[in-house]
């Protein structure tokens, strides 16, 4: 059947037809190929800021001051200027119309660093539902720190770590949360995984999940640990139980002269989580086999060749797959720092906090099982929260034919098939709020390279070519282009220049910043439908 | 599976004994080396039930990662043993209920350098609320102090803890007076809060 793609015709085929039932979001996302970002103001006079992002409702765009110190928020505001003549479209922009200001209004600057705490421009979470925000600041990191009081020997320690909770409607700080001489994955929300009103917190250092709440009123709450004890009175429960085993100890230390002082219980035990993970292993091998002789050998192979390596895996990052459900990655330590996860295969588990138990896990030779689950469901790895419209439309190769056929492709492309698992498995537990909602990143609408844009919020080499949108259906034409830096290319071609996007959810509005080098200001240009 | 308790131990060979000149060839074994791959073979051919055993197995990562912290001795049989036995595998069927039915316990067993001549140290390392067991996991069991005698082996060692759990004795020197004697005067408290530990911390 011909459709036009003529705006206007689409206006009127949407008065006059009804689309398929389920599809009016769809139809109605349609729309973003006639309505497009394909005017830019290049290097627009902007206030030097580290701008960090839109959120998720296109409410706020968040920036972060130079000095790391202040959190610095617009609202976006569509551009809006008088003109005399009669054909103001032909004209040029009047140059007062090409300023920052024209596009964004500042509706505060607030200071959230406090004396040798700076910002981590890399952190931010936004909770859609009461439009708070979730801010980071620290101190610098001590690599070498000595590993006292159970913390885990090889992970670098941060001496503090402060949560802010902010009402991001007026800048109002609502609640923190400080970790002290603890060491969190702040870079791109690592370390941190929020689920509706819940956030899952690594502790690194002291191999620790925090589970916390941020109610409506606005507290951080504490809800439980998982780590060292499960359930969130485990250790309640053991201090009311301890005191008659306390006096024995301390005599029995006496008499042994094997300990000086009181020895915290928590080093000779295996953690809770570990106890757990094992007994679980362990119980699988075990119930898989019937046959004694057989299961012996089954375990010599599986579990206690490996014993020492279960012993030693730290947890590395959490995401939850529904308010109840953990999935952890488990690997070495010096993974988790280094950051060189060729070496080291991480080990997948789903964890259940509300019983205490493990559901699966995965290892080097179920990897493959897991990766299956992960294309074919992927969209239950990205828990969105019930309320955030947009992120249902966010392109993932198990929603959008599209992206689909690119994964095959990059998998027939691929020298084997288990180092390709295991580069689409590094992705997992994904990144919170990692990906733009934007419409333009659509893979049913536009096609776009990936090596130079895309949803995920990455920088990214830039060239100096624009990076092209191709519309997804017919005519297949080139409907608009994101150029990167200044307008006539850079002076000094040599000069390594990474480029970010930001986004807006809704509005056809892009700012695209490009840094050239460290210390100078950055080119921002605005991509907007003009 | 019929619920049942597992007792689950790892153990962990070691010899110093052995001089630098012996450790180094990897065809010499020493006289306790021996001795533990004999009680494993024998273990394994003749097993105790509800129970399983095992050396930790090391790659030889671990070796190096443990050299650095200077017990290479005691590394170097492991991977002796690692590569030339079997796994120890004893189960033992509970035949009664005790509070400790579903737990999964894990024990570390460490072989001193003069094995057999002296015991192997048996700690655990899972929490248990038991009165033979102190808040560090150090388990009290006379065969593994006075009562030792190198005529003794693994399998007879994992019989006696079996029977900590299957045939308590609390009038018998507990490591822990407290629990001992609210099992005397309470045994049901006594049980349910064994069963609460159980739950909780040995899941």
């Amino acid at each position: 059947m011909f459709r036009s793609n003529n705006v206007v015709a689409r206006l009127f085929q949407r008065q006059i037809c009804t689309p398929p039932p389920g599809t009016i979001v769809h139809c109605a996302r349609r729309f973003y190929e006639n309505l497009v970002p394909s005017h830019t103001i290049y290097d627009i006079e902007c206030p030097d800021h580290l701008f960090r992002k839109f959120t998720e409702d296109g409410q706020y765009l968040v920036c972060f001051s130079r000095n790391h110190q202040e959190l610095i928020v617009y609202r976006p505001s569509w551009l809006s200027f008088s003109c005399k003549d009669e054909d103001c479209d032909i004209h040029d922009l009047p140059p007062q119309a090409k300023k920052f200001d024209s596009f964004f209004t500042q509706l505060y600057c607030v200071s959230l660093a406090s004396s040798n705490e700076l910002i981590c421009k890399d952190f931010f979470l936004y909770m859609e539902s009461n439009q708070y925000g979730l801010f980071a600041t620290s101190t610098t990191q001590i690599h070498d720190a000595p590993a006292v009081g159970g913390a885990i020997q090889g992970v670098p320690s941060i001496e503090k770590i402060t949560f802010h909770l902010l009402r991001l409607e007026d800048g109002v700080v609502l609640d923190e949360k400080v970790f002290n001489d603890d060491f969190i994955n702040l870079a791109h929300n690592m370390g941190v995984f929020m689920h509706d009103d819940l956030l899952a917190v690594v502790s690194l250092r002291y191999q620790t999940i925090h589970i916390l709440q941020i109610r409506d009123s606005g507290n951080l709450v504490d809800v439980r640990a998982i780590g060292a004890f499960c359930s969130e009175d485990d250790e309640l429960f053991l201090n009311s139980n301890v005191p008659t085993m306390g006096v024995q100890l301390t005599e029995n230390n006496v008499e042994n002269g094997l300990h000086q002082g009181l020895p915290n219980s928590s080093n000779y035990f295996l953690s809770g989580i570990k106890q757990r993970l094992l007994s679980f292993i362990f119980r699988g091998i075990w119930s898989e086999e019937t046959n004694h002789a057989l299961r012996a050998q089954n375990l010599k192979r599986m579990f206690y060749f490996h014993f020492q390596d279960y012993v030693d895996l730290i947890i590395w990052k959490v995401q939850f797959l529904d308010r109840h459900h953990l999935l952890i990655k488990f690997g070495s330590v010096d993974g988790a720092v280094s950051r060189t996860p060729d070496q080291h295969p991480p080990f997948f588990a789903v964890y259940n906090m509300e019983t205490t138990e493990f559901v699966a896990f995965y290892q080097q030779n179920s990897a493959d099982e897991l990766y299956l689950l992960f294309e074919q469901f992927s969209d239950h790895f990205h828990a969105t929260s019930k309320n955030s419209l947009y992120l249902n439309f966010i392109s993932s190769h198990s929603n959008n034919v599209h992206a689909r056929e690119q994964l095959r492709s990059l998998k027939n492309k691929a020298s084997s098939s288990s180092q390709f698992v295991k580069k689409m498995l590094s992705s997992l537990p994904i990144n919170c709020q990692s990906l733009s909602p934007s419409p333009y990143f659509d893979q049913s609408l536009y096609r776009f390279d990936e090596k130079l844009i895309s949803a995920a919020d990455r920088h990214r080499q830039s060239t100096d070519h624009p990076i092209k949108f191709i519309l997804r259906r017919q005519p297949h034409a080139l409907r608009f282009k994101i150029k990167p830096g200044p307008e006539g290319g850079n002076a000094d071609s040599r000069a390594k220049k990474i480029s970010s996007f930001l986004f807006h959810p809704f509005l056809p509005l892009a700012l695209s910043i490009q840094h050239t080098m460290f210390l100078q200001p950055s080119a921002v240009n605005i991509h907007f439908r003009r | 599976m019929n619920k049942r308790g597992m007792v689950m131990m790892s153990s962990n060979p070691a010899s110093s004994s052995s001089s630098a000149s012996t450790w180094v060839s990897t065809t010499s074994v020493s006289a306790s080396g021996k001795r533990i791959q004999r009680e494993m073979a024998e273990l394994n051919t003749d097993p105790p039930l509800d129970c399983s055993a095992g050396t930790k197995g090391d790659n030889l990562y671990h070796w190096i990662e443990i050299l650095l912290l200077g017990i290479f001795n005691f590394q170097f049989y492991v991977m002796l043993l690692t590569s030339g036995f079997g796994t120890l595998f004893i189960r033992f069927p509970f035949a009664t209920w005790t509070p400790y039915e579903g737990g999964i316990y894990f024990l570390d067993i460490t072989f001193p350098s003069d094995y057999p001549f002296k015991p192997p140290k048996v700690v655990f390392k899972t929490r248990i609320y038991h009165f033979d067991v102190d808040s560090v996991g150090n388990v009290s069991l006379e065969i593994l102090k006075d009562g030792w005698s190198p005529a003794l082996t693994i399998t007879k060692v994992l019989i006696a803890i079996r029977k900590i759990f299957t045939e308590p004795d609390p009038c018998n020197n507990p490591l822990v007076p407290g629990i001992a004697h609210l099992y005397m005067v309470d045994k049901a408290k006594h049980d349910k809060i064994a069963a609460e530990w159980t739950l909780r911390f040995a899941k």
